[in-house]
């Protein structure tokens, strides 16, 4: 279907409005801000050049390791919860320097600069691109070790607190490189993260590819994420190598140039077009002001073949249900962090706060204007309302007129489950019961709110467990689970949909999509050196950053 | 005493800065037609946003103390203050004694900090019954200690008020309980701009914490020593018999 003017005027598109978009009202009862100041859609190009498609991380030469700092004081008031260092490494470990800065950021021609904070002074952050060493790419696999330096200042923006710890998210990693909320360090000081990028459990349908990486320094982590502290880490395998000429077995997905992130964020401005976050409300920050990569509303120049994205949704609390304008359908090729058995063509996806979905568009026989179109409209942070039409357009694909060789493949398997709720289910003898609510204006589980001295489940590795997932209240909860991917077994007793049959690591539960949902999870040992006295600790939480600052969050300790 | 200073220096910084630029003329509230040219980058004004949250959330209501003097709740209780501001009333059976006893437990914890860095402000939803009196005894039985105003006044203005400070819930049924809005306590430095809340049912310590962050910027917080310790490790593991029958059946 070509889009027509009508489209576009009902998308305010031509009149060049940024107020009033359908699915990007707000209504905020504690404040009625004003709305963002009008910004042109689609003048703005994501480009390597303005950051818009983010750069990848560069190695540095090896340094020595240190020991993680102990005396930063949380939020909260307490200090670090695990000090170790200086960390052991592979022989062949790769070393990154990364600076969280201030920096000044373009959202938008007709906005001002504002002071953000981003890794490496980039919103978003560069990206890794990791290798498996479990089942290693052509070239091999490589650990890493990330040495992140705080040089925060609060500048000129009121939001975030200089605090921070970093969690890879969908990563398999060790307690003290999980960024465990209270392991923070603060200004002047650094933290090392080690990354082993082995598989969990050695088992290739274990293998990840589109994690990122945040903030998530207790009680502020909203606020970090928001100011601009977020990034994709990717990773590559055996079948899954980064090089779409490779022959099979590879996978011959889209590569390079054409396997591009999209990190979809929500954001406010005042009538001067600085950032505004509103401290006072706690059901969830919606903006109305809609980013990809950090841009408002912009474009991207496509070629006529296919293309990989990796959609993430960055946001605070909003949730999205993207469509394509042409009605063509994407092709989903992974959910979360692990890519799908077998791809799923679908006409639109849900997509929650911190969830991603990869797929892959052909351009080939598309208009020579696509766009990539967000039809929930959301309008608190309990739940979305409902679908509406036409939505708003998030980003502009941009088609080149000719057609060129396109040697990307998407094969009918793309990565076998051999340990899948068939093998698993039988040898389940633990199940456990998680209710997320809301009691006397805070969020809680199991009528509990965080505290780092006590926990809540402590499964044994290599044991599976069935852990159902209530949301009695009516509000919907993004629940995200710490070290492992898990299988959904049902929503509400039934079946859940074709595009939740894969692995994920977070879940949209609540609301109308499911009072009941019920999750097969696994988790396992990622040490390579165990110590004597190690607590294999990590956190389970709403991903509503503002209910997850409100500490609607809880930990599991894996027995070994 | 060194402490103390730097909060008033801070202060004292701000109140400069923002006696400056008040003479600014207003911005108008429609954007000029063209539009601001990013290579000059304006802060943000800090009394812009001072401003923006005193008109959005800091109603200027009138309220009377449990000692029976009449306030302005940001003339005088908010500007220029570090405030720990809930709501509560007299005869609530709830969650509120649970909140009062939590709040005068992390005043208690405050040591001199109390009073002198910060104001706790409990306002009533009951303003019909819980008369200045009325208050007084409450605040005589839960023992407060100095700097905490137990306020009442006008119905109406109070539950404007509850709502701008963010104490409601979206759900109309719910937010019609007044049980249901004692379980959060505000914590602003007007001054720095820095707002957010905490639990009230949290543990004592915690909102004693909260509220130090509050008052201190990051470069100030107490180090070492002087970070509490925590009560001991507490380890749930609850479990339940597995239920394979609940789950749809599978291809």
């Amino acid at each position: 279907m070509e889009l027509t003017r009508r489209d576009l005027l009902r998308w305010g598109i031509v009149l060049g409005g940024g107020a009033a978009l359908s699915s990007g009202q707000r209504v905020l009862q504690a404040a009625n801000l004003p709305e963002s100041p009008p910004t042109r859609p689609f003048v703005v190009e994501l480009t390597k050049a303005n950051g818009g498609i983010p750069a990848t991380a560069q190695p540095v030469r090896p340094f020595a390791t240190q020991a993680d700092p102990a005396d930063c004081v949380n939020v909260d008031g307490t200090t670090a919860f695990h000090v170790h260092g200086p960390r052991t490494v592979p022989d062949n470990t790769e070393f990154f320097l990364i600076h969280e800065q201030n920096t000044q950021h373009s959202f938008h021609p007709d906005l001002p600069l504002n002071d953000l904070w981003g890794y490496d002074g980039k919103v978003p952050g560069p990206t890794f691109v990791a290798r498996s060493r479990s089942f290693p790419p052509p070239g091999g696999g490589r650990a890493q070790l990330v040495r992140f330096v705080n040089d925060l200042v609060e500048g000129r923006l009121d939001i975030g607190e200089p605090i921070t710890a970093i969690h890879r998210h969908g990563g398999f990693q060790n307690p003290e490189d999980d960024g465990y909320p209270l392991d923070t360090f603060c200004f002047r000081e650094s933290r090392d993260y080690f990354y082993p990028n082995r598989a969990e459990g050695g088992l290739l349908q274990n293998e990840h590819s589109t994690m990122w990486y945040h903030d998530h320094a207790i009680d502020i982590t909203a606020e970090n994420v928001y100011r601009g502290l977020a990034g994709f880490y990717v990773s590559f395998n055996t079948l899954d190598t980064g090089n779409e000429t490779d022959p099979p077995p590879a996978l011959g997905l889209p590569s390079g140039d054409f396997d591009i992130g999209l990190v979809i964020q929500d954001r406010l401005f005042d009538r001067n077009g600085f950032l505004v976050y509103d401290n006072f409300d706690h059901n969830g920050f919606l903006g109305d002001k809609f980013l990809v990569n950090g841009k408002i509303q912009p474009f991207l120049k496509v070629q006529r073949r296919k293309y990989r994205f990796r959609i993430l949704n960055g946001s605070s609390a909003r949730v999205y249900q993207l469509f394509l304008s042409n009605n063509q359908p994407f092709v989903a090729i992974a959910t979360d962090s692990t890519l799908l058995e077998r791809p799923v063509t679908v006409q639109n996806f849900r997509l929650a706060p911190a969830e991603r979905v990869e797929v892959v568009i052909d351009f080939t026989f598309a208009p020579d204007e696509v766009f990539l179109v967000n039809r929930l409209q959301q309008t608190d942070g309990r739940k979305p309302d409902k679908l509406v039409d036409p939505g708003t357009p998030l980003l502009k694909f941009v088609v080149a007129k000719n057609a060129v060789r396109d040697p990307s493949r998407v094969p009918r398997i793309l990565l076998p489950v051999t340990e899948g709720p068939a093998q698993l289910l039988p040898q389940v003898r633990v199940q456990r019961r998680f209710e997320f609510n809301r009691s006397n204006g805070a969020w809680q589980i199991n009528g509990e709110f965080f505290d780092e001295n006590r926990v809540d489940a402590r499964p044994r590795a290599g044991e599976p467990e069935i852990w159902i997932l209530e949301s009695p209240g009516g509000w919907v909860h993004p629940v995200h689970i710490h070290l492992s991917d898990f299988f959904i077994l049902s929503r509400d007793g039934k079946r859940p949909p074709v595009l939740e049959q894969g692995r994920k690591d977070t879940v949209l539960i609540g609301g109308d999509v499911a009072r009941e949902t019920r999750i097969l999870i696994e988790f396992e040992d990622s040490r390579e050196v165990p110590r004597a006295g190690d607590r294999l600790r990590y956190v389970f939480h709403c991903h509503n950053i503002e209910h997850e600052d409100m500490r609607m969050m809880s930990q599991f300790e894996v027995q070994t | 005493m060194r402490l103390r200073l730097t909060v008033l220096s801070v202060v004292l910084l701000l109140g400069v800065v923002g006696g400056g630029c008040s003479e600014r003329p207003p911005t108008s509230p429609t954007l000029p037609s063209a539009p601001p040219s990013p290579s000059k980058t304006p802060a943000p004004h800090p009394t812009d946003r001072q401003v923006a949250i005193r008109d959005q959330h800091l109603l200027n209501i009138k309220l009377t103390t449990h000692e029976g003097r009449a306030v302005r709740f940001y003339d005088d209780l908010v500007k220029g203050k570090v405030v720990a501001i809930n709501f509560m009333f007299t005869t609530c059976g709830n969650s509120c004694p649970l909140s009062t006893v939590h709040l005068a437990e992390a005043q208690k914890l405050l040591g001199e900090r109390a009073g002198r860095d910060v104001t706790f402000l409990s306002i009533t939803l009951d303003p019909e019954h819980d008369t200045p009196r009325v208050l007084q005894a409450y605040a005589k039985a839960y023992g407060v200690g100095p700097g905490w105003y137990f306020l009442t006044g006008n119905k109406d203005d109070i539950e404007r008020l509850r709502r701008k400070l963010g104490v409601y819930d979206l759900d109309p049924i719910v937010d019609a309980d007044r049980n249901q809005h004692s379980g959060i306590v505000v914590l602003g430095n007007e001054p720095r701009r820095r707002w957010k809340a905490v639990s009230t049912l949290s543990k004592p310590v915690r909102i004693r914490q909260a509220i130090e962050r509050t008052i201190l910027p990051p470069n100030k917080w107490p180090r070492g020593a002087a970070v509490v310790n925590e009560a001991p490790y507490e380890v749930r593991d609850v479990v339940e018999p597995v239920d394979l029958s609940a789950l749809p059946p599978r291809d």
